[in-house]
């Protein structure tokens, strides 16, 4: 098995457990720690397809960032495990499960009947990208400026919003 | 012998198994819990999952236009749980809980 495979199957049972471990476990705060356990998994995945860039992004924004939002608001409740983490009925769980199931099923279907052209027949000879972050740089602040600016304006837009959100008194039912 | 390419043959395929498996595993989530919190996580892992696929298909077709799109998700994520919290915030306050029943109340 070379390193390349171990590697790869390494990771994906990682993430995979990992993420399973965010659905499963009812306590919310180990669900968070799962799911900063995902982030980690997947950044590595980024790593072994040469998105370097990418892959500390996702350290800083989601591992970091993301995480701290999730587990301090989770500390600001001060939330047990609950009585009831999932949705009730057996019925309707059955049909939940199914439905995912089934979505699962079509999209691998899918994947590997179009296997032989996704891409074409012939891949391309795998491009190894020692410069892509530069140009990931040079691609996001000339052909896609303008979405940049965009997300620009709506980082602004949310972090007033979030914050006029939480603040607002006694929620939607304020009393006045 | 059995053939044991698909074990040791990593191929654009082999990532996009991984991403739709993550992606149900995360709508599973959504359907199945009742914490608002959790369902923000889950949601959090399939936008994960998409990402995974971006990236391979940025790697095996030689074009970045797929990781400029990771980039825009992983802001779009990022505002999105910032909102999706500030909102549990609000629901806490005033129902001391975060249980996804209680939504139905947030008219007006």
């Amino acid at each position: 098995m070379n390193p390349e495979a171990f590697l790869f199957w390494f990771l994906s049972i990682v993430t995979v457990s990992a993420g399973l471990a965010v659905v499963l476990l009812t306590n919310p705060i180990y669900a968070a720690l799962s799911l900063a356990m995902t982030m980690v998994g997947v950044a590595a995945v980024f790593v072994t397809l040469n998105a370097y860039f990418l892959a500390g992004v996702q350290l800083i924004v989601y591992a970091g960032a993301v995480m701290v939002l999730f587990v301090m608001v989770l500390m600001l409740f001060d939330l047990k495990a609950e009585i009831q983490a999932f949705s009730r009925g057996n019925l309707s769980g059955f049909l939940k499960i199914g439905s995912v199931a089934m979505l699962g099923g079509l999209i691998i279907g899918a994947i590997v009947m179009s296997s032989n052209s996704l891409l074409g027949n012939n891949l391309p000879d795998l491009v190894v990208e020692a410069d892509g972050s530069k140009q990931l740089g040079k691609l996001l602040f000339s052909k896609y400026l303008f979405g940049f600016e965009a997300l620009g304006v709506l980082l602004m837009v949310v972090a007033v919003g979030a914050v006029a959100l939480a603040r607002s008194k006694g929620g939607t039912h304020a009393k006045h | 012998m059995l053939n044991t390419d698909i074990f040791t043959q990593i191929g654009l395929n082999h990532y996009l198994f991984l991403s739709a498996i993550l992606f149900v595993i995360g709508m599973a989530g959504v359907l199945l819990r009742r914490n608002a919190i959790v369902l923000l996580m889950s949601i959090e892992l399939m936008l994960n999952a998409v990402n995974i696929s971006f990236v391979a298909f940025s790697k095996y077709s030689g074009k970045m236009e797929g990781q400029i799109m990771v980039f825009f998700v992983m802001t779009i994520a990022a505002a999105e749980a910032a909102v999706g919290l500030a909102l549990a915030v609000t629901i806490f306050k005033r129902f001391r809980e975060v249980n996804i029943r209680f939504f139905e109340h947030l008219k007006g």
